[in-house]
């Protein structure tokens, strides 16, 4: 390659300190404009707290804090994996027959649309309240987008792939296998990230509704005392988990699978 | 340079249409990170009524000429002029017709057509009237209201083309324009771009990789070198444009042996940029 | 003079057109009898897994019970008012969310930096449901009206703004550089390709806004109650309440209804017509 005789715009580090550092903008400043609101018109503790205050709130009584947080991921783990499983081995099962899937589409759009919170009642009555009862409506929430995408993931697998395979002489479990399955991944995975979305939403939901013990929980019975400083932070946790599962968990999978073998990926 | 007037009467030397001198360009790549050199020192004139193409083996950097005369990207050094002004930013005065579906999708053929006119706030009645024209000269008369989906490869590519033409811009730069369309529509497009040309007596800036497509439309062929792209040399085309169908080209031995020519110049090159991967 | 046309013609012609229409006719009842026929299949599971098991009453009961249990909640008038109250709630929402969330979405859409900056705040308050902030608006306004819009509101923002924000990145950069071409300005560019080009983005959004703030709709009147007038939500809620466990599956499915409604009604009748119309917007 010929020697460059002049100066190029930018450099490849700067830009890497930018993808860092911009993103944390607007909670900076959201932070800001929090505190300067606080120190202005300086609210009742009950009603706005300082951000400080927040940051300290759970610490108050961390290990009431961190075991709530600890049910509700186990029930997410429990609850999830179940969804996980059961939604893409129904679903290739689905995606695999036209008639299935024609039959399962409509049905599965009626079931999601019942929100997790409405199944609730009829959870506790068939469960009782408590980690059962969260189990089943976190499998709720998040079976039916895993259902719903990997069947749809299925059915869009161009045909060729198969048959190129069934030209070498694979078995239809073969096919399956080496040709569905990956070409169904980028639906998959998507059905899996919103699933987990929806799974961890729908734990706070159930417990902040229907159970003893929990983050949400934890969160709704501060209400009954105006903690609001640890109500925030309740609901700042939810979100920090929320993002670190998706961004650590689900987006490295997704680009050590889908993005490596070229697929499109999302793991923004 | 030619020397252009329209009255008929004493020659008057006019400024070219576009004139570029020291045209070199490189960026990150922003993926792998690596340095491009896409552009080595790039001298370009073109003259009004010109029908320039250029053509060389792909990533020559001959897109990235085009974006900037377009005004896409501002070269690394060097400047490009259209008509005696400095190109800084895209422009009505070049008007550019993409490889890929750039009409708007949500927009039938006549108001694809009409866009530039309407930006320019061409009154009504002169709009319809040239509008109405240009459709009938590149054959898209009873599509006027069909939407770009519901047409084929080749039709969208006209209605591109329309709508750069109809704006009347001083110059219009046209990146592989026909790349993306099926071999025989492609051979049809090409002469019906070369009529058009010729009846609207345009100035044209064509790149593709096809070096008959290059010595079939251009009154001069500009071959390019593998990356860093450096000009390797001009080739003026025998057989006035006005004359050529693929029909001409197929017998006739000036514009074969033109087409061999510029085939010697950029294999040679292109031969030469795969010892240097290795 | 042509003769007049003969009338075996005219009526062949009139026959074939009635045997047409009531092809059309036959085909419409078709498809929907292809409609209803999984639900039919889930209504015989359920009822005969009633009349295998014989649970209890407050587990499960037969779809003629919930059905009836249905019918006096319309017939006494709190079901029809319910619904009603719940969809405006859900309406009203809607309005709010998209006139804040949408034109915010053009506008951190256009500058790439921008968007990459903002996409990390907008996915950690969609991971942040509506849900969770019950408690504190529960504090800040009571158990009120306001309080569940609020909720609404702020579960819908997210998703509407960051797909309308993704619809406006994902338009191609070709559409905006030929506009450039022609001389367009940046409003123009915003009017003419970004608000359109973002429209699969804008309804994307829409939906999955829309199904969000229902789910926070009725959790939202979960809590609040009777307090700020009965929805849907609520109904439930009461029913689990009363243990009148047919009342709650009747509610369930009224709210499964209403969505599969709104879906094939509102949703899908504009995503098809979009594609009919623009094809494929973004590649």
């Amino acid at each position: 390659m010929t020697e460059l005789t002049f100066e190029l715009p930018k450099t490849p580090a700067s830009r890497r300190v930018k993808r860092f550092v911009v993103p944390l903008l607007p909670f900076a400043f959201l932070i800001a404009i929090w505190a300067s609101i606080v120190a202005l018109t300086d609210p009742a503790i009950g009603v706005l707290p300082s951000p400080m205050r927040v940051l300290e709130a759970p610490f108050d009584d961390s290990s009431t804090y961190f075991d709530n947080i600890e049910a509700s991921l186990k029930r997410l783990v429990m609850g999830f994996t179940v969804a996980a499983v059961s939604g893409v081995v129904v679903g290739i099962a689905a995606g695999l027959s036209r008639r299935v899937a024609e039959f399962l589409g409509p049905l599965s759009t009626f079931m999601s649309a019942i929100s997790g919170i409405a199944w609730i009642p009829l959870a506790v009555a068939w469960f009782g309240v408590g980690t059962g009862m969260v189990v089943f409506i976190i499998w709720n929430a998040a079976f039916f987008l895993i259902f719903a995408n990997t069947m749809l993931g299925v059915r869009l697998v161009p045909k060729v792939y198969g048959n190129g395979l069934l030209t070498l002489g694979c078995s239809r479990l073969q096919v399956i296998r080496h040709a569905v399955v990956p070409g169904a991944m980028p639906y998959i995975m998507s059905g899996l990230r919103s699933g987990l979305g929806f799974g961890w939403r729908a734990v706070i939901a159930a417990e902040l509704v229907g159970a003893s013990s929990g983050l949400g929980f934890w969160i709704f019975e501060q209400q009954e005392f105006s903690r609001m400083d640890k109500i925030i932070a309740g609901a700042l946790t939810i979100g920090v988990i929320g993002m670190a599962m998706d961004r650590w968990l689900l987006a490295p999978l997704e680009r050590r699978t889908i993005e490596r073998w070229g697929l499109v990926g999302t793991s923004s | 340079m030619t020397v252009v007037d329209e009255v008929g009467g004493a020659a008057a030397v006019a400024p070219p249409t576009i004139s570029a001198k020291g045209l070199s360009h490189a960026f990150t790549d922003a993926q792998t990170g690596r340095t491009v050199h896409a552009l080595d020192d790039v001298d370009l004139e073109i003259s009004a009524g010109e029908f320039v193409t250029v053509v060389g083996p792909s990533g020559c950097g001959k897109t990235t000429l085009l974006n900037i005369l377009a005004g896409f990207i501002k070269p690394s050094v060097g400047e490009a002029y259209v008509n005696g002004r400095l190109i800084e930013k895209p422009g009505s005065d070049r008007g550019v017709v993409f490889q890929e579906l750039a009409i708007l999708p949500w927009r039938n053929v006549r108001r694809n057509i009409s866009h530039g006119l309407e930006i320019q706030k061409v009154p009504k009645a002169e709009m319809s009237e040239r509008v109405a024209s240009i459709i009938e000269l590149v054959g898209l008369t009873g599509f006027e209201h069909h939407h770009p989906h519901q047409l084929s490869g080749g039709m969208r590519q006209r209605v591109a083309v329309a709508r750069t033409w109809v704006s009347d811009p001083e110059i219009i730069l046209m990146d592989e324009p026909f790349a993306a369309v099926d071999a025989m529509t492609r051979l049809t497009l090409q002469e019906e771009l070369g009529a058009l040309t010729v009846r609207t007596g345009k100035t044209v800036f064509f790149i593709t990789h096809s070096v008959e497509e290059a010595v079939f439309l251009g009154d001069r062929v500009i071959a390019m070198s593998a990356r860093p792209g450096k000009i390797i040399d001009e080739v003026n085309v025998p057989v006035d444009r006005s004359e050529r169908t693929w029909e001409l080209m197929a017998h006739n031995e000036p514009l074969q042996e033109t087409v061999e020519h510029v085939l010697n110049l950029v294999r040679g090159e292109a031969a030469g940029s795969r010892e240097a991967d290795i | 003079m042509s003769d007049p046309p003969n009338s075996t013609v005219l009526s062949a012609v009139e026959a074939s057109r009635q045997q047409a229409s009531s092809h059309r006719g036959r085909a419409l009842l078709a498809s929907v009898f292809r409609a209803l026929f999984p639900f039919t299949v889930l209504l015989g599971v359920w009822w005969g897994a009633w009349a295998i098991f014989d649970p209890p009453e407050i587990i499960l009961v037969s779809p003629p019970t919930v059905f009836s249990a249905f019918i006096d909640a319309i017939q006494d008038g709190t079901l029809p008012t319910y619904i009603s109250r719940s969809v405006g709630r859900l309406a009203l929402g809607t309005l709010i969310a998209a006139a804040i969330g949408i034109p915010l979405g053009w506008l951190l859409g256009i500058d790439d930096d921008i968007s990459s900056a903002f996409d990390p705040l907008l996915r950690f308050f969609n991971a942040v449901s509506g849900i969770a902030w019950l408690p504190a608006m529960i504090i800040w306004f009571g158990f009120t009206e306001r309080t569940i819009l609020v909720i609404i509101v702020y579960t819908m923002v997210f998703p509407i703004t960051f797909n309308a924000m993704t619809g406006v990145r994902t338009i191609p950069r070709r559409y905006r550089d030929a506009c450039r071409t022609l001389g367009a300005g940046r409003l123009r560019i915003v009017k003419e390709v970004y608000m359109p080009g973002s429209f699969p983005g804008v309804m994307t959004g829409l939906r999955l806004g829309i199904g969000f703030g229902w789910r926070a709709l009725i959790a939202g009147e979960f809590v609040v109650g009777t307090a700020a007038g009965g929805g849907i939500g609520f109904f439930i809620f009461d029913a689990r309440t009363q243990g009148s466990i047919r009342k709650v599956m009747a509610g369930m499915i009224v709210l499964g209804v209403l969505w599969l409604l709104a879906d094939r009604l509102i949703f899908k009748p504009i995503e098809e017509h979009v594609n009919e119309r623009w094809g494929a917007v973004s590649e």
